[in-house]
C-alpha cells in the first residue's frame, strides 16, 4: 500500500494497488484506467483576450466483475480511502445484478503496439509559452478580422492537452501512454441587420508542426463565411448534392454509429443483418485504423487494452466488418476490433478512403445540383437510416457555382446515400478522428419552398 | 456559436446532481477537508493580481446509474465528482482554473493561474469577509432523496419498465430502460463576501423501445424525471406510463409515412414544441450573445420581433422540474423572468459578467455544466404563455397541413436559422389529423416565423422532462414548453 501516502505521485502503482485491492475484496475480475491530462485554452474576440483556462485534471474509472456481473465506478477523488470504498460498494452493488455470460474483461492480447511509433506526443508542444499561444489566436482572428466584408468574431480560440492514460487489469495487462492535442479556430460573421451568416474553421494536430498556419485558417474562415452572404431560396426538388469534406465526416459520423456492434446487436441499426452484403456503391472503401502514426485516432491500445488495428469495415461496397469491444464482439460471435472507450465502441481514424476526382471537377461535371457546406439540427436515425437535416449549401449551375440557397432541409437515407455515392473526391484530410474526401451523391430530396 | 437542445436520442446519459446527507454519511471522500479559511487564502491569491472580481465554485456530486437490456441488469455504475473551479474577472476578460486536487499547494497554483488573466503586478487585494446565506429550497420535490433509497427499490423500476415496454405490443423486440440519480452539492464563494451552499438532487428514468414488422424497424424514446425523489414515480409519472408511451411511438412509427416536403401550414403540439421557445427565441436573448452583438436580437430591446400573441417566461422556480434551481451557479437566486411580452423583448437572460457589462443586475441565469466549466447565461424552463384558442378550433380550421408531435431536438445559429427535428408527426387533412409520417425536419429563419405564428392555444404543456441543452460544449437540464400552436408556413425537409 506504498501509494497511498504517496498521493498522487505514482500513478501506475495506484492502478496496480487498486487491482490488487479489488481481487482481495472478491472481484473475479478488476479493470483500472486512470487518465491524467493538462488543459490550456485561450479564446480571443475583437483582439483581447476574453478567456483563459488553465487545469490539471485526473480521474480514475473502474470495472469490476464478480461471477459473471458487472458494476463500475468513475470518480476525480483518487484519495486512497475514495477508491477502496467505491471498489467495496461496486462489489455489492454486482452482487444485487444479474450474470451476464458474456460478461468479462478480454483476454490479455499476446503482443503490443510500439506507443513510439505511433508518433503520439509532441514535446515542443508541451513547452510552448502561455503567450505563444495566445498570439496564434490573436494573430489567427486579425487576419480574418482584416477582411472588410467580416462583421464580427465569434473569437479565435487555441487550446492544448496532454493527457496520459494507464490501463492495469487483473488479466495481465499493464500499459500507459502519453498524447498532445492541439487546435487552433476562428469563428466568424458576415452581413448586416437580420441578414447575417455565420461560419467557422480550424485545425487540430498532435504536432504543433501539423497545424495549419493562422493565415489558412483566417483564410478559410472568411471565405466560408462570406460565400454564404445574400443566399437565395430555391423549391423544393431533387437533384445531385455534392458533401464537402466536413459534410461527409458528418455522414461517415452517422454510419458509425450504424456499424457499431453495441447498435447491431441491439438491432438498433439498419445494417444488423446486412454483414456480407453490398450496402454502398462498390467505390466505397470505408476503414477505421487505430494505427496511423501522429493521426489524432490512433493509440497504442484501447479503453480494455486491446492492441490497436486497422479493421476494413467496407470494401468495394460489401459490408465486411462491425467495430466491436470485447462484449459486442462476442454477442456477435466476432473479436474486439480494438474500438473500446470509456461508454462502449468509439472510432480510431474512420474515414474514406480518397478517390481519384479533384473537388473543382465533381463541382464542374455537375449540371445542376447542391454543394453541402453545413447542416444543422438532428434528424438522424440509426434504426432507419433514415436522414433529414437543415441545410446550408451554393447552387450549381452548369458546373458553376451559382448562389448560396439557406433555409432549405436535406432528406434521405444512408443505405440508399451510400448506394449512389458516384464520385469520391481525391481531397481526403486527417483533421479529425472521423474524416472523409468531397462525395457526390447521386440525388437526395432538397427541400425549400 | 451554434447551440443545440438535445432531447437525448444516442446519448444515453448526462446525469447532474447531489445532498448532504449523503455528504455526512459517506465513507469516502471527505468534502469537507475544504474549509473556508483555505477557500478565502485561495480567493484571495485570486485576486493578487488586481482583478475585479473573483469567485470560487466547488462541486461535489455523486451519480449512479442503472442499464438494463435483454431482460438483464447489464451493469450499475457509481460516479464521484469533485473539484473546485476558480473564476477571476478582469475588464470583462475571464480567467479560469479548476482542480480536482484539493491540496493547498494544488489549489493555489490554480489560483494563481486564475489570476494571470489580470495583468498587474503584485497587488494587495481588497479584504472581505464571508457572509454565509442559508438557502431556502424551494424547487426539489424530495420526499426521499433517492441516493438514500436501496439499491433494489431502483432496480424494481427499471425492471417493471423494462416488462411493461416488451409487453406492450408483439411488434416490440427490444428494450432498454436507464435509470440515472445525481445529487449535486455546490458551495459558491465570491470575492464580495457571498458564501453560498445549495443540493440539487435529479433522477430520471427513460426507456428506448424497438419495434419490428415485416423487416421494418424503428423505435421509441420517453423519459420522466426531475429534481424529485423516487416517489415521483408512484405519484406523477410511473415506470409503467413511460414505458408505453415509448413503445407507443415506435409502435405507430411502424404504420408511419415519409414526410412531405416543401412549405406547409404546421401544427405545434402543445410540450414537445416548447423547443421551437428555447431555439428560435431563447438562445438568441442569452446576454452572451447580445453583448458580443452576434444575436439577431441584440438591438432588438423594446421591438416588437414577434406575432402580438407572443409572451414567453423562462422560469427556474418550477418545483420538481429538471430545468430548475434554488440559486443558479453564481449564487443569485433566481426569478422568473418575462423575455417577450406580447411579441415585444424586454429581457435577456443575464448572468453578472454580461449583466455587468449592460449596467444591469443578474436575473439568476449564470449555469454550468460543472466545476470544470465558468457560467454562461442559459435557459432554465422556458414556456410560451397560454392564448385564447382550443386546441380543436386550431387543428379544424387546417386543410391540409403538417402537425408536429414528438421532436426530438432542435438547433439555432445566432443569425436566427433554426430547425428543429420531429421523430413523429401526423398529416392534417380536413381539420382532422390522419397518417403518422416518420422523421422531418423544419427550418426557418426566426424573425419570419415568429411573425407567421397566427393562433396560439389556450393547452400550454411542457415536453420531455429528461432534456438537456448544449452549448459551448455545456451540457445543463432544461425543459420547456409551449401551446397549441399554428404557423402559416414553414419548410419541411421530407423525402416525398
Amino acid at each position: 500500500m506504498k501509494a497511498r501516502n504517496k498521493s498522487n505521485k505514482d500513478l501506475r502503482l495506484l492502478a496496480d494497488e487498486l487491482v490488487e485491492a479489488g481481487l482481495k475484496k472478491g472481484a473475479d475480475e478488476i479493470e483500472v484506467t486512470i487518465y491524467d491530462g493538462r488543459e490550456f485554452e485561450v479564446v480571443v474576440r475583437q483582439q483581447k483576450i476574453e478567456n483563459l483556462i488553465e487545469a490539471d485534471s485526473k480521474y480514475c474509472s473502474v470495472q469490476i466483475f464478480k461471477d459473471k456481473r458487472k458494476a463500475c465506478f468513475r470518480t476525480s477523488d483518487l484519495g486512497w480511502p475514495t477508491l477502496y470504498s467505491l471498489v467495496e460498494k461496486a462489489i455489492i452493488r454486482a452482487d444485487q445484478t444479474q450474470p451476464d455470460e458474456l460478461a468479462g474483461l478480454p483476454q490479455a492480447a499476446r503482443y503490443k503496439v510500439d506507443e513510439l511509433s505511433l508518433n503520439l506526443f509532441d514535446p515542443s508542444l508541451v513547452e510552448l509559452k502561455p503567450e505563444e499561444k495566445i498570439n496564434l489566436a490573436k494573430e489567427t482572428e486579425k487576419i480574418g478580422l482584416a477582411d472588410r466584408r467580416i462583421t464580427n468574431s465569434f473569437g479565435a480560440s487555441f487550446l492544448t492537452n496532454k493527457i496520459k492514460t494507464i490501463l492495469v487489469s487483473s488479466n495481465g495487462f499493464s500499459g500507459e501512454y502519453c498524447q498532445t492535442y492541439a487546435s487552433l479556430s476562428l469563428g466568424l460573421q458576415a452581413g448586416r441587420g437580420n441578414q447575417l451568416v455565420e461560419d467557422y474553421w480550424f485545425s487540430s494536430a498532435r504536432h504543433i508542426k501539423d497545424l495549419s498556419s493562422p493565415e489558412e485558417i483566417a483564410r478559410k474562415t472568411v471565405h466560408r463565411t462570406v460565400r454564404q452572404l445574400n443566399p437565395r431560396k430555391i423549391k423544393t426538388q431533387t437533384v445531385p448534392v455534392i458533401f464537402e469534406p466536413m459534410m461527409t465526416s458528418w455522414l461517415l459520423a452517422f454510419l458509425f454509429h450504424c456499424v457499431s456492434g453495441q447498435a447491431v446487436y441491439q438491432k438498433a441499426t439498419f445494417l444488423a443483418d446486412r454483414m456480407g452484403e453490398k450496402v454502398g456503391n462498390e467505390r466505397l472503401r470505408v476503414i477505421d485504423d487505430g494505427l496511423m502514426p501522429g493521426k489524432l485516432g490512433s493509440r497504442p491500445f484501447d479503453a480494455e487494452g486491446v492492441p490497436a488495428q486497422t479493421t476494413s469495415v467496407i470494401e468495394a461496397g460489401i459490408l465486411k466488418n462491425f467495430l466491436c469491444n470485447t462484449y459486442a464482439g462476442r454477442k456477435l460471435g466476432l473479436a474486439s476490433t480494438g474500438n473500446a472507450e470509456a461508454n462502449g465502441i468509439g472510432p480510431n481514424n474512420f474515414y474514406i478512403e480518397r478517390g481519384q476526382t479533384p473537388p473543382e471537377e465533381i463541382i464542374s461535371s455537375t449540371r445542376k445540383g447542391l454543394l453541402l457546406t453545413r447542416t444543422i439540427g438532428h434528424g438522424l436515425n440509426p434504426v432507419t437510416g433514415d436522414i433529414s437535416r437543415g441545410a446550408f449549401g451554393l447552387w450549381i449551375e452548369d458546373g458553376q457555382l451559382a448562389f448560396p440557397v439557406s433555409e432549405i432541409a436535406i432528406s434521405g437515407n444512408l443505405n440508399e446515400i451510400l448506394n449512389s455515392v458516384d464520385i469520391v473526391g481525391s481531397d481526403l484530410d486527417f483533421y479529425s478522428q472521423i474524416c472523409g474526401p468531397t462525395i457526390k451523391v447521386a440525388e437526395m430530396t432538397v427541400a425549400g419552398l | 456559436m451554434i447551440c443545440a437542445r438535445i432531447a437525448l436520442n444516442f446519448l444515453l446519459w448526462v446525469v447532474i446532481t447531489m445532498n448532504k446527507r449523503l455528504m455526512r454519511d459517506s465513507v469516502c471522500s471527505d468534502p469537507n477537508r475544504i474549509n473556508s479559511s483555505l477557500l478565502k487564502k485561495v480567493l484571495m491569491t485570486a485576486l493578487s493580481r488586481g482583478a475585479d472580481f473573483a469567485d470560487l465554485f466547488f462541486e461535489y456530486r455523486t451519480s449512479l446509474s442503472i442499464l438494463m437490456e435483454e431482460d438483464t441488469i447489464k451493469e450499475t455504475d457509481e460516479t464521484l465528482a469533485m473539484g473546485l473551479g476558480i473564476r477571476v474577472i478582469k475588464n470583462g476578460r475571464t480567467g479560469y482554473a479548476y482542480s480536482n486536487d484539493l491540496s493547498e499547494e494544488k489549489l493555489i497554483k490554480a489560483a494563481r493561474s486564475a489570476a494571470a488573466i489580470a495583468d498587474q503586478r503584485k497587488t494587495q487585494p481588497k479584504g472581505f469577509c464571508f457572509r454565509p446565506v442559508r438557502v431556502k429550497n424551494r424547487v426539489a420535490r424530495v420526499d426521499k432523496l433517492a441516493t438514500a433509497s436501496p439499491l433494489h427499490e431502483k432496480l424494481d423500476l427499471v425492471r417493471r419498465a423494462y416488462q411493461s415496454a416488451m409487453n406492450f405490443d408483439r411488434a416490440i423486440k427490444k428494450v432498454q430502460v436507464a435509470y440515472g440519480e445525481s445529487t449535486q452539492h455546490v458551495w459558491i464563494l465570491n470575492s464580495e463576501g457571498l458564501s453560498i451552499k445549495d443540493c440539487r438532487p435529479m433522477i430520471k428514468l427513460t426507456v428506448h423501445s424497438l419495434a419490428e414488422k415485416q423487416r421494418r424497424r424503428e423505435s421509441g424514446y420517453y423519459g420522466g424525471g426531475g429534481r424529485v425523489g423516487l416517489e415521483f414515480f408512484r405519484n406523477s409519472m410511473t415506470p409503467e406510463a413511460i414505458a408505453e408511451e415509448s413503445a407507443r411511438e415506435a409502435c405507430l412509427l411502424l404504420e408511419a409515412i415519409d414526410s412531405p416536403a416543401g412549405s406547409w401550414p404546421v401544427i405545434l403540439s402543445p410540450g414537445y414544441s416548447g423547443v421551437l421557445v428555447h431555439e428560435a427565441v431563447g438562445h438568441l436573448l442569452e446576454a452572451d450573445f447580445i453583448r458580443k452583438k452576434t444575436s439577431i436580437f441584440w438591438d432588438k430591446l423594446g421591438q416588437q420581433v414577434a406575432s402580438g400573441q407572443i409572451s414567453i417566461y423562462d422560469d427556474p422556480t418550477i418545483p420538481g422540474f429538471c430545468g430548475s434551481y434554488n440559486i443558479d451557479d453564481e449564487g443569485t437566486r433566481p426569478e422568473k423572468t418575462l423575455l417577450v411580452d406580447k411579441g415585444i423583448i424586454i429581457e435577456f437572460l443575464q448572468d453578472r459578467l454580461s449583466a455587468k457589462s449592460m449596467g444591469k443586475k443578474s436575473n439568476g441565469h449564470g449555469r454550468r455544466e460543472d466545476f470544470t466549466h465558468w457560467p454562461l447565461p442559459r435557459m432554465s424552463n422556458t414556456y410560451l404563455a397560454p392564448g385564447e384558442y382550443s386546441p380543436e378550433e386550431i387543428i379544424h380550421g387546417v386543410k391540409k397541413g403538417f402537425y408536429v408531435g414528438h421532436l426530438s431536438g432542435g438547433q439555432v445559429e445566432d443569425s436566427g436559422k433554426f430547425t428543429f427535428s420531429v421523430t413523429l408527426g401526423f398529416l392534417v387533412e380536413n381539420g382532422r389529423l390522419t397518417r403518422p409520417v416518420k422523421q422531418a425536419t423544419l427550418i426557418g429563419s426566426n424573425l419570419d416565423i415568429l411573425q407567421q405564428v397566427e393562433m396560439v392555444g389556450s393547452d400550454l404543456g411542457f415536453g420531455l422532462p429528461t432534456a438537456t441543452c448544449s452549448k459551448d460544449g455545456q451540457q445543463i437540464p432544461v425543459n420547456d414548453g409551449c401551446p397549441t400552436m399554428k404557423i402559416t408556413r414553414m419548410t419541411i425537409g421530407g423525402q416525398s
